[in-house]
């Protein structure tokens, strides 16, 4: 492979990265719409496609190892390799949240749910757009968005407070739904996990542009 | 992590094939105990530093130094330095393999009675130890006197370490030793050093940059008779300082 030839695959390892990180940002969009319009057909799409977020990782995965093996990258190349081979975990994993969404959504299946999702959707707004702006950092090489993002991490947390606390208060006050309303806060806790997901992306954009390797905003879940 | 004392300290060493100049200006310590590797493209001076050390620009009219290189305090840029005296202290391993037309033991013993050794009991232990040292005695200690040119070129250049060794230099200077060699005896040559820095000093010019960040423990990279970075391998090759060395290592360069 000329060296020529090697930037051209490292650049391309980056946008199927890209690439990737859609699929998973309209399967976690997907997901919570899916529960809260009680469409089953959805949310079983999801739960299939997940299949192709996997696939995907694998591939690039496999890209990387050839770029290692072959190229023996080093300096920012190596930082950016071993940033993707992360990166491509943490995605994977987010798009196991939204396929963990809509197995909830299946479980529910036809009934009501216990209450109307508001926050949820809020929630999941807020996660899809730290993954997308992460995501435009990790092309742009800005770790400046990259730290204000893992700030933003707090917002999904303290909506994952006031959606448990809702749902407990309803559990008490009715012990009849503590089934459905525990799977409400399965989901919701799903959500909470992909945007410290979101966050260890943003820790390895920082690292793969300046080499530091720092836990920038923990979670408090 | 504690760092080994300064073996050598160049200071402001520039230096002149004639009228011109092809080291400006260097100030680099060299770690005792350590490897330091030297990397840059053909012609950046990395290789005329090197023969700086040891002063081998000597052997040619018409060159000239500015500035000191400290041997353990003691400037060897002099006039008047005893310079067999300082090649045996720092030893020259070149490119291609170099023995002496001469038989595998004679190769080595030849050095120790330069250097004044003449009894025979001494002569023998010493190169058996070199060759030891060397990580070569094992394979041709029954083919002692025999000639050193039947050896392989990883052999030969295992002799020619060997050779260095044996008059127990402080420091071993290493102009790209593995070029000429095959991937298995460069391995070889690559465990040796990682052996003889318990007792040596090692200075290593490499084309390979993969070798550089797998045996050395600092690495100086040269651009146009300059030192545009210099620090622990471990930093060159994961977070260089300049994007020149970035550049240069990542292959991004020219």
């Amino acid at each position: 492979m000329s060296r020529k030839a090697y930037h051209q695959s490292l650049q391309e390892v980056q946008e199927d990265v890209l690439e990737m990180s859609v699929l998973v940002g309209t399967a976690i969009l997907g997901s919570v719409e899916a529960l809260k319009a009680r469409d089953i057909t959805a949310s079983e799409r999801i739960v299939r496609d997940d299949a192709v977020i996997n696939k995907k990782r694998f591939e690039i995965e496999k890209k990387c190892m050839l770029l290692l093996a072959t190229q023996q990258p080093m300096a920012v190349d190596l930082r950016v390799l071993a940033s993707v081979i992360n990166i491509i975990t943490d995605l994977e994993r987010i798009g196991d949240h939204a396929e963990g969404i809509a197995k909830i959504s299946v479980t529910i299946g036809d009934k009501e749910l216990v209450k109307p999702l508001i926050d949820m959707p809020r929630m999941v707004v807020q996660a899809e757009s730290m993954l997308t702006r992460c995501m435009a950092a990790f092309m742009a090489r800005d770790t400046e968005v990259a730290k204000v993002i893992c700030d933003e991490d707090d917002i999904v947390d303290d909506l994952y407070d006031h959606i448990y606390n809702e749902l407990v208060l309803l559990m008490i006050a009715n012990p009849q739904i503590i089934k459905e309303a525990t799977y409400l806060i399965w989901a919701a806790h799903n959500i909470e996990r992909m945007a410290d997901r979101v966050t260890n992306i943003a820790e390895r954009i920082v690292y793969m542009v300046t080499g530091s390797m720092e836990e920038m905003n923990s979670s408090k879940y | 992590m504690s760092e080994n004392r300064d073996k050598m300290e160049v200071k402001g060493l520039s230096f002149y094939y004639g009228a011109k100049q092809a080291l400006k200006d260097i100030n680099l310590n060299i770690k005792e105990g350590e490897i330091t590797a030297l990397i840059g493209p053909s012609g950046c001076g990395k290789t005329t530093f090197l023969r700086c050390l040891n002063r081998m620009h000597d052997l040619y009219a018409g060159n000239r130094y500015e500035g000191e290189i400290l041997l353990e305090g003691k400037n060897i840029l002099k006039r008047g330095i005893d310079l067999i005296k300082l090649r045996s202290r720092i030893g020259m391993v070149f490119q291609k393999p170099t023995p002496f037309p001469m038989s595998i033991s004679e190769n080595i013993a030849f050095g120790l009675r330069l250097k004044g050794i003449t009894n025979k009991g001494e002569i023998e232990g010493r190169v058996e130890s070199a060759l030891k040292d060397s990580a070569l005695f094992d394979e041709i200690k029954d083919r002692l006197s025999e000639p050193a040119l039947s050896l392989s070129g990883g052999q030969q250049q295992r002799l020619c370490i060997a050779r260095a060794v044996a008059v127990e230099p402080d420091v071993i200077l290493m102009d790209e030793p593995c070029s000429a060699l095959d991937p298995i005896a460069t391995v070889k040559i690559e465990d040796l050093m990682a052996e003889l820095k318990s007792n040596y000093t090692v200075v290593i010019v490499t084309h390979n940059m993969q070798q550089a960040a797998r045996v050395s423990e600092y690495t100086g990279f040269f651009m146009l008779g300059e030192v545009v970075e210099f620090d622990h391998t471990k930093r060159i090759f994961t977070n260089p300082k300049k994007k020149m060395t970035e550049d240069y290592i990542t292959g991004r360069f020219g």
